[in-house]
């Protein structure tokens, strides 16, 4: 697997409270940008395997939205508003992830398109403004803070355990 | 995003469980085998009944399991308790390394489609 989680050294005040993930992808940039401009791209790959998209509106512009609910595996649906706070073809786009309109606890991901040879390399830089948003997110997404905090450390060490446990 | 894990109160709650750096310790000595607890409070250097209140706790939520052999109680790791804490912790970063997985995999149809147009 390609992706990294908290490549990024813990160098600045942020990084704690920063997740990075990063891909690779053999295409050129345009068209790995492509995949996220249109509905009908990001509804065949948003979400891990498994899950499926409605789409409610959408609008790929600075201050538009795409407003879906998000299927789970399981059933479960997850209202979902995306809005777009900076579009740069095909280098970059910034995007607030939120449940709704307006959402207090909505957060920003940056995505980057850089050249990789004939590939494309995509970041995905999301920095939550304050621990409680930071929280609030975990509460949602589960998310671990990359950087310096012992939650990483724990992580691993808990894969680790988990991985001896299955083998012992 | 993926269904929540509900916390429950303090001692039944497997995050608080190994918040305590020395219950960590004991996952950490567990790791190598089975132990009395005589055998832990030695090794970290704590009095038996401190000894005996952690592995309480830690069996509580399923960190550990203890069997009887003999005369003695041996205790040794039950990891499947700690999978809340892995599925939390790796929760967003799963959801977008999962997300891009599927994002190269599409693009990739993509761009064999605009090659054959």
């Amino acid at each position: 697997m390609s992706a990294t989680g908290q490549g990024a050294p813990a160098q600045s005040a942020m990084a704690d409270r920063e997740i990075v993930i990063s891909r690779v992808i053999d295409a050129p940039r345009e068209l790995v940008f492509e995949a996220f401009t249109e509905v009908r791209h990001l509804s065949r790959w948003w979400g891990p395997a498994g899950f499926t998209t409605t789409t409610r509106s959408f609008e790929f512009r600075v201050g538009g939205a795409w407003d879906f609910v998000l299927h789970g595996p399981d059933g479960t649906d997850y209202s979902e508003w995306i809005s777009w706070t900076e579009i740069a073809p095909p280098e970059r786009i910034a995007l607030r992830h939120g449940e709704s309109r307006g959402d207090p606890n909505a957060f920003e991901s940056v995505l980057t398109f850089e050249p990789d040879g004939a590939a494309t390399r995509i970041e995905m830089r999301t920095v939550f403004p304050t621990k409680e948003l930071r929280d609030e997110a975990a509460g949602k997404y589960h998310a671990i803070e990359g950087g310096q905090q012992t939650l990483g450390k724990l992580a691993a060490y808990v894969t680790e355990i988990v991985r001896k446990g299955a083998e012992g | 995003m993926m269904a929540a894990m509900a916390r429950a109160a303090t001692t039944s709650d497997v995050f608080n469980a190994i918040a305590e750096p020395q219950r960590r310790e004991i996952l950490v000595l567990l790791r190598a085998g089975e132990r009395p607890v005589t055998g832990l409070a030695r090794e970290l250097g704590m009095t038996q009944p401190r000894a005996s209140k952690h592995l309480r706790v830690l069996r509580e939520v399923g960190l550990v399991r203890d069997r009887k052999a003999g005369k003695q109680r041996l205790y040794g790791l039950d990891a499947r308790g700690l999978r809340p804490v892995h599925e939390w912790a790796g929760g967003f970063e799963r959801f977008w390394t999962e997300s891009f997985g599927r994002l190269d995999a599409y693009v990739q149809d993509l761009k064999q489609a605009r090659q054959e147009e």
